[in-house]
């Protein structure tokens, strides 16, 4: 199963005991079902030689966090933690162990196993694998059956996904993974400064600079530029924050000073012509019941003092037009900011790689524009947003019902709220018929006895009427059935027969369901039987379903008398497409068996 | 839905009309019966624009005979657009219903730089140099000259149109500017032409207010338009304002300076053409002795912005002979823009009416009132003769001209005003002379006078009264609607304590009182937490505003407020603005929505509406007041407490007032949705003020929210917020109809329809 996947991790790690302890170095090696770890120091006491299938969970710290670290909790309570030089190796080694841990479970019995499934003739590759393995890891379910019929050799591999095809596909394309937004936190310009010395400080994370990247395209094309040809990275950095300090000083004058003595300076304190050319594109894609660019073309009062009596305050011309660039409203800034955030994190880089980080930014951005170009769909989407938005809702009955689609997560979840409304809807069929009757036949018994009440008064008493002890058996009984159907029914309709039941048998009986509705479509899925190899199937799966059988037997006898009667009619519908499917397997077989009993006579 | 009022079948798009839209239709019907003007204020979220668009097109279709025509005036592009899409829906509607027959042709104009598709002319900067790089394609000049010379680029498009002449007609339907564009591009024909020329037919035109008060557009634009025609003022509360704006006209130094530099260059022209063809001149000379007639013989594209003083007021006569002559109107030109220099040395403020100015005009540099009345129309004729396009070049002349023609022609409604220096910035010298209008029916005049039915609409123009006397004219209907609410959906405060229990306001003592931004900054980090989605602020002005984010931003109340949304401002930027409400619109439509920080009397508090989940809550942080030191303020409000006995601290109340209400009022566009709305200053709480409120927000504001601190508001905010959230019934309660489908309208008829409001 792992076999298309990377066999072996080596990195260099150091092993602690503990989160503080400084730990031991030396080199950690991951195989697809164990690790080991050998400590450099030949004398030291460290070694380590771990099955996968004795872990149980992993946990890591964040990346861009003080330490890279990894902790592997194992069965019995006790955890290894490692710590690597960098995040990068640490990610390698927690994928892999993320994969290892997920197969240890079956993969470590599957593997042997699996040569004996004679159809195996897929090649899937490393992605498909992960996939599958990350379904069987979401869904315990899945996992149960996964585990009983493919490791049990019922069903092949393949057999078994061929079904959940659509799982496989919805969950590969049309649910992305869910990615972290970016933080909506203005990157505070205010730098740390230390009362005595003259030094101010400021702080970058990798974050950070994505943040700048992507906020300012002129230091990201910067960037691009001079790092590493005309200056490093910490030059660079140490620039710009100069640039930023600059600005918050406010000091137009002097900002502009020194941008005359520094051109790579004056890249960052100057505006972004970036921005406005960009500003120019999108403006075109605006909704036009939004666009006051466009009011501009009919206004013809050439009056920008008086704006309706606003008082006139673009800060007169205190400087000249000279230091114009170097202004930078922090309105500008914010409104930038929130655009980026509400955009969101467009690429899927390593954050620790600056380059590759503003490589991937002025990618995306040049394509981004490049679409820009085709808006014939976008011009339709707005015109139909338009017309939407004229609308007047409640004047107008609701144009379609508003439905969200379904998603369900866990299908258990789901059974369960579904299988209340089941029995509800259901109603006169099953359990709600039930419910009726009773109510109805306490009436109904009420009359027949006051028939026979009538009766006997006409007739005169015979014999005994009823055996009193089993008519005293009967009231009982009634009362008895009355009151519990009472009791549950005044409860969260959400509470099902299945809640009564106790915790184990419940649990068997969703398995049992669940396995046999796998069993059963694979079943009625392999006729008509064509080939040899559905006919072994169609066999194979027989058998299977008729081991079951007893079991549900077993698991009706075995509850309480009082909640017989519910489970019956939970197993019943079960027993009853059993029954089916083995009737017409029997059918089918007389038939074979005749038929080939015919071949030979007609010829 | 089809319902009959009185003789008129209303074909209205929706299964259901609110009774307020039924009875403003019905107002509306008996103004357009008696021919005459009127005036009807209904709450916004009431349908106003689709209840007036459906009973005007309704009444033309009913009336095949005698067509009118309907001109639907509205503040800005985005405004129209949002109008021309409601039409459509509507148009389609009645196709629907009625067949061919209801065919109708509407359309939107706007300027070049909104129409061009030629690409080369759209990319330019604005649009007076989108106007000139047109005309450089398109004179008539440049194509005659393109004719001979086939390296003389033109404009393919304006060709394409000039050659399918009488062909080039719009089809029916009803068309967007973008539509226009599509078409356009679709048929190689220039849209801006094209519309031009289809308004004189269209059934329906939108276009901006200033294409028809505006004298100088209106003059090329609307001259054509028929007796018959219905005008709509929308949104109209402030269009007093933009009246006097068509009449006022300011001049700097640069302008100064940009028109000598305009004169040095038409007088070059006059020696080359001198030289080269002398007829030409002669020629203009001739034309001129025998009266102006210049505008209306001229090509389309030649045409050129017309005359600023209305056409009534120009008498019509001849040019004067001593400006007939090119040479002899530029050294007039040059003597008028020596004289204005001369104004602008002077150490004081200065301010005196029209008469005296012409008279000093007069004695100093020699020009009489005549000379100076004919300034524009000379300067016009001059430029066509000279064959100037690149006109964005000559605006500074041009407005000297504008200055120069206003102010020969009248003499009472203005007063110039020359201040050397801005008043709160005494040491920085910034000389500025400004003719400044005081008289809002002066442009507004004509509008009255041409059409048979004008209605002036919006829903904040309380006190009604006051328009009529502003705008001075006498509307036969006059009547203000109150919203009739299933529930109650806008929920108004007044705040006037922050947590702290001290005052908030942004009078001018304590507007830079940091404990006031700081109460001001917790009250939006409250609500922030509290509100979903949208959320929007108004401030007093754009320095204020920047004040105070600043300040909230170094002590770190940004950062929170940034911790529960996104914030988005509103800059002197349009186009960052722009961008701005569109990602602040995508913010709200997902996720945890956001902030949009706006300046009251700005561009977004005119005409963007934060409907729905774009706009749950509005703050308006203080009162709006007009700058109250400013000259030409004081200067109009004693014109008005002269002509109309009108009192300057009611004037400056009603008016900013009624920008608030504007601001609060854009939260709801329909009965089910809802809003909330913070007024927050403590003056508010005072009864003068308050009472000037519209009576739809009046009525939903509740004693017990009078007096309100922080967190008071904040309890509030929740469980209204709450209380909205529940399911209710959009019919209305308790016998009270609050919508109305066909059989309950064919039900109670016309008789009783008075006893529901």
């Amino acid at each position: 199963m792992a076999d298309k996947q990377q066999q072996v991790v080596v990195k260099r790690a150091r092993h602690k005991s503990s989160v503080k302890d400084p730990g031991t170095p030396g080199v950690l090696k991951m195989t697809k079902d164990r690790f080991t770890f050998m400590a450099n120091d030949p004398s030291s006491p460290v070694k380590l030689n771990v099955e996968f299938r004795t872990i149980k969970g992993h946990k890591f710290t964040k990346d861009g966090t003080k330490q890279a670290l990894l902790n592997l909790t194992q069965d019995q309570g006790g955890n290894y933690i490692f710590e690597f030089e960098n995040f990068p190796d640490r990610n390698v080694c927690k994928d892999f162990v993320a994969s290892a841990i997920a197969l240890s479970g079956e993969a470590g019995r599957t593997v042997p196993e699996k040569s004996a499934v004679p159809i195996q003739d897929e090649q899937l590759s490393a992605a498909e694998m992960e996939r599958r393995i990350k379904l069987l890891q979401e869904d315990s379910d899945l996992q149960k059956l996964h585990k009983q019929f493919v490791i049990g050799g019922i069903l092949s591999e393949a057999e078994f996904w061929a079904t959940r095809k659509k799982l496989l596909e919805q969950n590969y394309s049309r649910r992305p993974k869910q990615r972290v937004a970016l933080k909506n936190d203005m990157w505070s310009t205010k730098p740390l400064a230390d009362g005595q010395s003259n030094r101010v400080t400021f702080n970058l994370t990798p974050e950070i600079i994505l943040q700048i990247f992507a906020e300012k395209p002129a230091v990201r094309q910067a960037y691009l530029n001079f790092v590493p040809n005309k200056m490093t990275e910490k030059e660079f950095w140490t620039k710009y924050s100069r640039a930023e300090y600059l600005h918050s000083t406010k000091n137009v004058i002097a900002a502009a000073a020194e941008a005359a003595e520094d051109e790579e300076l004056a890249v960052f304190l100057k505006q972004d012509d970036m921005l406005v050319n960009e500003a120019r594109k999108k403006i075109r894609q605006v909704d036009p019941t939004l666009d006051m660019e466009a009011d501009e073309g009919d206004d013809y009062m050439h009056l920008p003092i008086q704006d309706h009596g606003l008082p006139r305050n673009d800060n007169k011309d205190v400087l000249d037009s000279q230091y114009e660039p170097y202004r930078r409203s922090f309105s500008q800034h914010l409104n930038q900011h929130a655009a980026v955030v509400l955009q969101g994190r467009v690429i899927d880089v390593e954050l620790g790689d600056t380059r590759s980080v503003a490589e991937a930014l002025a990618r995306t951005k040049h394509a981004e524009l490049a679409k820009d170009a085709s808006d014939v769909y976008l011009d339709k989407e707005r015109l139909e947003r338009i017309s939407r938005m004229t609308e007047i809702e409640d004047l107008q009955a609701p144009r379609d019902p508003a439905v969200a689609p379904l998603s369900i997560k866990d299908p258990r979840d789901y059974f369960d709220s579904q299988q209340a409304n089941a029995f509800s809807t259901l109603g006169d069929t099953v359990s709600g018929a039930k419910q009726l009757k009773c109510s109805v036949s306490t009436r109904e018994a009420y009359c027949s006895l006051k028939e026979c009440i009538s009766e006997i008064k006409f007739q005169g008493l015979t014999e005994p009427t009823i055996n009193s002890e089993v008519a005293f058996k009967v009231l009982n009984g009634l009362a008895q059935n009355i009151s519990s159907n009472k009791y549950h029914l005044g409860r969260n309709p959400n509470e099902s027969i299945l809640d009564s039941l106790p915790k184990i048998t419940r649990e068997e009986l969703l398995l049992h369901w669940s396995s046999i509705q796998e069993l059963l479509k694979h079943f009625w899925s392999s006729y008509p039987i064509t080939t040899k190899y559905l006919l072994t199937k169609a066999t194979k799966l027989k058998d299977a379903m008729s081991q079951i059988y007893p079991k549900l037997q077993e698991i009706k006898e075995s509850v309480q008398s009082d909640l017989r009667h519910q489970v019956s009619l939970l197993v019943q519908p079960m027993l009853q497409a059993l029954d089916a499917a083995f009737a017409h397997y029997d059918a089918d077989v007389q038939n074979r068996s005749a038929r080939s009993g015919e071949r030979p006579n007609g010829f | 839905m089809k319902f009959q009022i009185e003789d008129v079948t209303v074909y209205f798009p929706y299964d259901n009309i609110y009774p307020e839209q039924y009875a403003y239709m019905v107002e509306l019907k008996r103004a357009l019966d008696a021919k005459g003007h009127c005036l009807l204020e209904m709450p916004t979220g009431t349908g106003k624009t689709i209840a007036l668009l459906s009973l005007i097109t309704s009444y033309a279709l009913s009336k095949p005979s005698n067509p009118i025509k309907f001109i639907y005036c509205t503040r800005t592009v985005h405004e129209m657009e949002k109008t021309l899409s409601e039409l459509k829906l509507l148009h389609n509607y009645q196709l629907q219903h009625l067949g061919p027959a209801a065919k109708i042709l509407a359309l939107g104009l706007s300027s070049r730089k909104n129409l061009c598709i030629n690409p080369t002319v759209v990319s330019a900067e604005n649009r007076d140099s989108v106007d000139a790089a047109c005309r450089k394609l398109t004179a008539s000049w440049v194509r005659e000259l393109a004719a001979e010379n086939p390296r003389i680029p033109t404009c393919s498009f304006f060709e394409n149109y000039e050659k399918s002449a009488s062909e080039a007609i719009l089809p029916p339907g009803v068309y967007t500017l973008q539509d226009l564009r599509a078409y356009g591009k679709l048929k190689g024909w220039c849209p801006y032409f094209l519309a031009r020329h289809m308004v004189q037919l269209a059934n329906v035109v939108v276009y901006s207010y200033q294409y028809l008060l505006d004298p100088k557009v209106a003059g090329i634009i609307s001259k054509e338009m028929q007796r018959e025609s219905v005008v709509v003022f929308d949104e109209a509360h402030n269009i007093d304002n933009v009246c006097i704006e068509a009449l006022s006209v300011s001049v700097r130094m640069q302008t100064l300076e940009g028109a000598t530099r305009n004169i040095n260059r038409m007088s070059q022209e006059i020696d080359r053409f001198k030289a080269t063809d002398a007829g030409r001149l002669r020629a203009e000379y001739n034309r001129l002795v025998e009266g102006l007639a210049l505008r209306g013989d001229l090509p389309a594209s030649d045409a050129w912005l017309a005359n600023p003083a209305l056409p009534n007021d120009i008498l019509k006569e001849a040019v004067p002979g001593n400006i007939r002559r090119a040479e002899h109107f530029l050294s007039v030109l040059r003597r008028l823009v020596q004289y204005i220099r001369g104004r602008l040395q002077t150490e004081n403020v200065e301010k005196e009416g029209p008469v005296a100015f012409v008279a000093s005009v007069n004695t100093q540099a020699g020009i009489d009132q005549k000379m100076l009345r004919f300034c524009y129309d000379r300067l016009h004729s001059l430029m066509l003769t000279l064959e100037i396009s690149d006109t964005d070049e000559f605006l500074h002349i041009q407005t000297i001209c504008d200055f120069a023609t206003l102010v020969g022609t009248y003499t009472r409604g203005f007063s110039i005003i020359i201040e050397p220096f801005d008043e709160r910035m005494p040491h920085i010298p910034d000389p500025v002379l400004q003719l400044c209008c005081h008289d809002a029916s002066l442009a507004i005049k004509p509008v009255f006078e041409r059409f048979q039915s004008v209605v002036i609409t919006s829903g904040t123009l309380s006190p009604i009264d006051l328009y009529p006397r502003l705008l001075n004219f006498n509307p036969v209907v006059s009547r203000s609607f109150t919203m009739s609410l299933t529930r109650d959906c806008i929920c108004p405060m007044v705040l006037t304590r922050g947590s702290d229990q001290l005052p908030v306001s942004t009078k001018y003592d304590l507007r830079s009182d940091p404990g006031v931004e700081k109460n001001y900054g917790k009250l939006l980090l409250e609500m922030v937490s509290v509100v979903p989605d949208g959320i929007v602020c108004f401030f007093v002005s754009y320095s204020y505003m920047d004040g105070i984010v600043n300040s909230w931003h170094e002590t770190g109340l940004l950062k929170e407020i940034m911790q529960h949304k996104l914030v988005f401002i509103e800059t002197q930027d349009v186009v960052e603005t722009t961008l701005a409400l569109d990602n602040y619109r995508k913010a709200c439509d997902c996720g945890r929505g956001a902030v949009f920080f706006s300046v009251a009397r700005g561009k977004v508090a005119e005409g963007i509406d934060f409907d729905r989940h774009y706009g749950r809550l509005v703050i308006m942080f203080g009162v709006p007041f007009q700058y109250t030191l400013s000259r030409i303020l004081l200067a109009r409000l004693e014109y008005l407490r002269d002509t109309f006995q009108i009192k300057e601290g009611d004037f400056l109340t009603f008016d900013a007032l009624r920008q608030a209400a504007q601001c609060v009022g854009r939260v709801i566009r329909s009965k089910a949705d809802y809003g909330m709305m913070i007024f927050a200053d403590k003056r508010y709480s005072r009864h003068d003020k308050r009472s000037k409120l519209p009576g739809w927000i009046l009525s939903h504001l509740r004693d017990a929210h009078l007096n309100l601190s922080t967190d008071m508001a904040a309890h509030i905010a929740r469980e209204f917020l709450r209380k909205m959230a529940q399911p209710y019934d959009k019919t209305g309660v308790m016998g009270k109809k609050t919508l109305l489908s066909e059989a309950d309208l064919e039900k109670m008829g016309n008789s009783n329809l008075g006893e529901m409001f």
